[in-house]
């Protein structure tokens, strides 16, 4: 919204040495969001208004004349306007000033110039080279702005020439531009009258009286007015004011039409358009002759005017203003006459029934519609404009009879014929909610850990409009009209009233007092970062994050089933609508994408999965209703080209989490239970812990051909874990740490090497070592060979057995003994070949 | 005899001196020192024929000498052990200005990651618990009970991601979204803790918003909330003042102004001086010297209602930082799209 500086100093008194930027500031600060100040007439800087005295035809040049034009001092100037000629006010650039050629690119400064031979002092401009453009809107291309017709001779001839052009145009104005957003929660600043206040207040002044007439009602024409929901229009006014001639409006309305933005169209639609912007209020004029009651078969009478306010009938159309057609239903709120809707209500009106220049009589609207509906209307339909920005911020009823005096009062002072030829009609007395609200008179300590001066207090509500009685304890604040339809409401809000003018950076910054509650440790968080420190820190993995959404062909590729995937209702992008349950899928995307550049990537991701059919917390503060699961899960992926086993480096990094958290889980081999599509048949392992086996995690290699599917050539490895579910089983699974006492006899270690059939497990082979003698204290694999040196289907394995005891140190046949029994039972047990 | 022993000392420590390597002192502490046929021990071994009284005289001085020497062979072994590497080091020397190798990449943490546990432990300090929240969240929690008016505009389908089957128009409690912020936590942690609480809550964040290099439809935030009996707005300032001084060091200046949240009053948005240019105004900044970093107020007392909690009694503050936007700004990131690209030349900067 653009706020013009002279027009809001109309309604505040401010000293001269307030500048806008100052106001501007202010109110940033305790207000709204001031998004920039711009001077206006910037561009005009060294413009000045020159008289032609004579045109000469330059001899070099059938379109360009030489003009002699005087500007206090008399300069030769070429040029080659089409209108141009003598007697003429025009806009002169003299050698220094600024211009912007054509009104196209960055402005540059004229130097003295020899155009075709003739020297040029300077320049006559055309509008669009001194930013004037929509101000001035050329009716040729060639045309040179003609000062005295657009302003007005008679205006000019009080007037010096070389006098800045700025002057005479009263560009002397500062625009503030603010952010709309800023303004939601505050139905009274849509306008010049609510900011004044505002800035009233903060300069501790008073706001000037918005003074109206009463209106001086005739009797000509009858309005007969039907509301059919009080719901969605509760207080609604018409009057009718005949005698209209419609034409231009004065220069000083359309000057401040313009400085806001808004182009001038005739006098009447440039009064509502005023009261719009100067008390936010918007209003409509209909053209009589669109509202006379015409009963079937029978003439109009132009004195009999009918209008309902009622909902579309379904199907029912109507040409908007700006031309588009739409299609209405039961839900829009339309302003009928007696048999077809002439305008959507607050949002805009139809073609046919607006003001035209034969219009001679007019019927003002001035309403209040319901927010919430104005809001769905206009979203639904596409539809916005000023007057629904404004409707769906819950307007001050009291604005209708304000706004309708003033734009009466306007209009027979634009129109010296008009006069008012109906009743003021009106229906609706909607109840506001002003309070009192009682606040104690410490609340603001009590809230603010300062005190507010109550008379300050008092004094800033006061200039804001709101009616204060104090009590011995207490003050009885009495809420405006204009606060009242839904920004106050409570004590807390008087609070923030008083301490936004006041001033936040007077409030002073406190520490605290420690907090009555210890915090809780959060047990998941310090999980997640364990699991990073692994992953990142000792393995080198690089953390990842990616968007909660996938597609339907990366859930297909993947070999799963979309319809267990939650799906966003309106995704943003149409292509990846689903809610992940795995964060496998776009970590893979992550690999696919960055392979390319890489030989080996180690990646690994920390974020929720959505799982649809499985209760989570719940999703009220009553009842039963329970959202969808959410755990955290962390999926690391391994792939290195070339790497035809990166299930070990999967392996390895569990591992790893394993020993630093741990959780000595186990790893359940495949078959354990139904695997997914993507999971390696022969490659996948599933981690379990607790007394239940819980499954916690996954150890496998990608299906290869699900990976290529997903458009991944090489093997990729995966380490998941669920940690949500790791959480609930860490006090029942973690091992605490314990010292052992130090051995004080030395350890030997032997290494055996043997042969067995592949089938037989290095799981098997532990146990069995580890029960084979009681002075075998630790068994580690560190070989393993399957290859042609072997007869198919056995392997060699090659491990390291650590023997020790507590009592003494081990003589050489007692070590020989335990290796034998070892050997012995290897043979026994699994037919191993010692080697 | 004591004359013996004097000059076996002389003699002995002199000869010590002088010996030029290892081998040579290895002889000669044979030949003083020797068990069998040593100077001194042979000294030592004729003690036995002597009177007591001699012995008495002559034992302390043996004794002596003995660990004199003893320790003149350490030293001087230690002398030519230096020595010895002194020469060996000049072969030895590394090229220290190689890397190790093989080279160790060592891993990275998302940037979102770092910035958000410096946080977090900067909050743990200052005795905040760390909670967790649902991400796919209900319109409940999202909205109605954080005071948000039935038809507030960040309910729009165009602002806020539904789940097919929930979206607004479905029965109350019924409608499930994708949270829009972290502040349902409030009053989730509300109604499983009560009064008094602190807790931060840092999570990702969904808003329905086209992307482009400063927006984002996946963002993360972190919330931030206090309630008792007697905390108030000057608390609030205090602590964001604390976050703002340990983001951007002790020189900087924050300011509020208001602005309006459903679920505070007074709400306020927080700026800080840009750290760039001090408040001079830059391209970070747009020129206006200060940077809006937060989002903040004192809670509505409907949503302590809805949390169970008597506004009457109980009081607070609640905050929001986004954290996506600090990590941009921590590291000149200018397209908010590379945090969640996956791009590894990306992440692996951090």
């Amino acid at each position: 919204m653009l706020i013009s500086f002279n027009w809001l100093k109309q309604f505040v008194d401010l000293p001269d040495s307030v500048t806008a930027e100052e106001v501007a500031e202010k109110l940033k600060q305790s207000t709204v969001e001031v998004e920039k100040v711009e001077r206006q007439g910037r561009s005009l800087d060294k413009i000045i208004i020159g008289k032609i005295i004579e045109c000469a035809r330059h001899p070099n040049a059938d379109k360009l004349k030489i003009c002699e034009v005087d500007v206090g001092a008399k300069l030769s100037i070429v040029c080659g306007g089409s209108n141009v000629a003598p007697g003429q006010w025009v806009a002169v650039a003299p050698i220094g000033a600024s211009v912007v050629w054509h009104g196209q690119g960055e402005p540059v400064v004229l130097e003295k110039a020899i155009i075709r031979g003739v020297e040029s002092q300077g320049m006559i401009c055309a509008a669009e080279e001194i930013g004037l453009g929509s101000m001035f809107p050329k009716k040729d291309d060639k045309e040179i702005l003609d000062v005295g017709t657009s302003v007005g001779n008679a205006y000019m001839r009080s007037l010096q020439p070389g006098t800045p052009l700025s002057n005479v145009l009263g560009l002397n104005d500062s625009i503030l531009e603010i952010d709309n957003k800023s303004l939601s929660n505050r139905p009274d600043l849509w306008g010049h009258y609510g900011l004044a206040r505002e800035v009233a207040a903060l300069y501790n002044r008073d706001i000037k009286e918005y003074k109206t007439a009463v209106i001086q009602e005739g009797k000509d024409v009858k309005i007969k007015l039907n509301v059919e929901s009080e719901i969605f229009c509760p207080k609604i006014m018409f009057v009718a004011v005949s005698g209209i001639k419609v034409g231009p409006s004065p220069e000083w309305l359309q000057r401040k039409l313009l400085a806001v933005g808004q182009k001038p169209i005739n006098n009447i639609v440039d009064i509502t358009n005023l009261l719009m912007f100067e008390l936010g209020k918007p209003l409509h004029a209909f053209d009589a002759r669109s509202l006379e009651f015409l009963p079937a078969g029978r003439q109009g009478n132009k004195n009999s005017l009918e209008i309902n306010v009622r909902f579309a009938k379904d199907g029912e159309e109507l040409v908007l203003l700006d031309g588009t057609k739409i299609k209405l239903s039961p839900e829009y709120g339309v302003i009928a006459n007696h048999d077809r809707a002439l305008s959507l209500a607050g949002i805009m009106g139809g073609e046919g029934s607006g003001i035209n220049n034969d219009t001679t009589t007019i019927v003002f609207e001035t309403a209040i519609f319901d927010a919430a509906s104005i809001r769905k209307t206009s979203t639904r339909l596409g539809v916005r404009s000023d007057s629904s920005a404004r409707f769906e911020k819950s307007l001050d009823p009291n604005l209708c009879e304000v706004s309708l005096a003033r734009a009466v009062a306007l209009t027979l002072e634009l129109c010296p014929g008009a006069k008012v030829a109906s009743k003021v009609v009106s229906l609706g007395k909607p109840r506001l909610p002003t309070g009192p609200i009682n606040i104690p008179k410490n609340l603001f300590i009590q809230k603010l850990g300062f005190d507010v001066p109550l008379n300050e207090a008092i004094k800033i509500l006061e200039h804001l409009g709101f009616t204060i009685k104090a009590g011995k304890k207490e003050l009885s604040v009495r809420i405006p009209s204009w606060r009242a339809t839904k920004d106050i409401a409570i004590a807390e809000d008087i609070v923030e009233e008083v301490v936004r003018i006041f001033g936040y950076d007077k409030i002073p910054s406190l520490l605290p007092p420690r907090s009555g509650a210890l915090p809780l440790p959060d047990t998941l968080r310090v999980l997640e970062n364990t699991v990073r420190a692994v992953l990142a820190g000792t393995l080198g993995y690089t953390e990842t994050d990616n968007y909660s959404f996938v597609s339907r062909a990366q859930i297909e590729a993947l070999g799963d089933d979309p319809n267990l995937y939650l799906e966003l209702d309106n995704p943003l992008s149409k292509e990846k609508p689903f809610l992940r349950r795995h964060v496998v899928l776009n970590l893979l995307e992550n690999v696919v994408k960055n392979i390319e550049f890489a030989e080996k990537l180690k990646m690994f991701e920390i974020g929720k999965v959505y799982i649809a059919e499985e209760p989570g917390v719940r999703a009220a503060a009553s009842g039963s209703d329970l959202l969808p699961r959410q755990d955290v899960e962390m999926t690391s992926i391994f792939v290195e080209k070339k790497n035809e086993e990166p299930f070990w480096e999967a392996k390895r990094a569990a591992e790893a989490a394993s020993s630093v958290l741990r959780l000595p889980w186990r790893y359940a081999p495949a078959e354990t239970k139904p695997l997914h599509p993507w999971m390696h048949p022969t490659r996948s392992s599933w981690l379990t812990l607790g007394t239940d086996n819980t499954v916690v995690g996954t150890v496998f290699e990608f299906h290869p051909a699900v990976a290529a599917a997903l458009g991944l050539e090489s093997r990729a490895a995966i380490f998941a874990l669920n940690l949500s579910v790791v959480d609930t089983l860490i006090l029942e699974t973690q091992k605490a740490l314990v010292y052992k006492p130090l051995n004080p006899f030395p350890a030997v270690t032997r290494d055996l090497a043997f042969i067995v059939k592949q089938e037989i497990t290095h799981a098997q082979i532990v146990s069995l070592l580890k029960n084979a003698d009681p002075l075998i204290t630790a068994v580690e694999l560190f070989d393993v060979y399957s290859g042609s040196k072997l007869n198919h289907g056995y392997k060699s394995l090659a491990y390291h057995v650590t023997l020790e005891s507590q009592a003494k140190t081990l003589a050489a046949n007692e070590i020989g003994g335990a290796v034998k029994k070892a050997e012995h039972l290897l043979k026994q047990k699994f037919g191993a070949e010692i080697r | 005899m004591t004359i013996d022993l004097q000059q076996l000392k002389t003699e002995g420590l002199l000869a010590i001196k002088a010996a030029k390597d290892k081998l040579e002192l290895a002889n000669l502490e044979i030949k003083l020192l020797g068990r069998k046929n040593g100077e001194l021990t042979n000294i030592l071994k004729s003690l036995k024929d002597l009177a007591a009284e001699v012995k008495k005289e002559i034992g302390p001085l043996a004794n002596e000498v003995k660990i004199i020497l003893e320790s003149a062979v350490a030293a001087r072994h230690r002398e030519l052990s230096a020595s010895a590497w002194e020469n060996a080091a000049a072969g030895e020397r590394l090229d220290i200005t190689e890397p190790a190798l093989p080279h160790l990449d060592p891993g990275h943490l998302h940037p979102i990651t770092q910035v958000g546990r410096d946080l977090e432990d900067f909050f743990a300090k200052l005795g905040f618990m760390v909670l967790d929240g649902p991400e796919l969240e209900s319109d409940y929690y999202n909205f109605s009970a954080l005071n948000f008016a039935a038809d507030h505009p960040a309910r729009d389908i165009m602002d806020t991601f539904y789940i097919k089957g929930h979206d607004p128009a479905a029965p109350a409690g019924a409608g499930w979204l994708m949270r829009t912020h972290t502040s349902p936590m409030q009053v989730r942690a509300l109604q499983k803790y009560g009064a008094p609480l602190a807790a931060i809550v840092p999570g990702k964040c969904f808003r329905n918003e086209s992307t482009d290099a400063r927006h984002e439809h996946t963002l993360y935030q972190i919330e931030g909330f206090m309630y008792d009996t007697d905390i108030t707005f000057a608390h609030l300032k205090g602590i964001l003042e604390a976050v703002a001084k340990h983001l951007y060091g002790p020189e900087v200046k924050m300011r509020f102004s208001p602005k309006f949240y459903p679920f505070v009053e007074p709400g306020v948005r927080g700026e800080v001086t840009c750290f760039l240019c001090k408040g001079r105004g830059c391209r970070v900044c747009k020129n206006s010297g200060w940077l809006e970093i937060f989002g903040a107020g004192m809670t509505h007392p409907n949503v302590l209602k809805a949390g169970g909690v008597d506004p009457a009694k109980y009081q607070g503050f609640a905050f929001g930082l986004g954290l996506s936007r600090l990590v941009m700004l921590k590291y000149g990131i200018e397209d908010v799209r590379l945090l969640e690209s996956g791009n590894i030349k990306f992440l692996e900067q951090f």
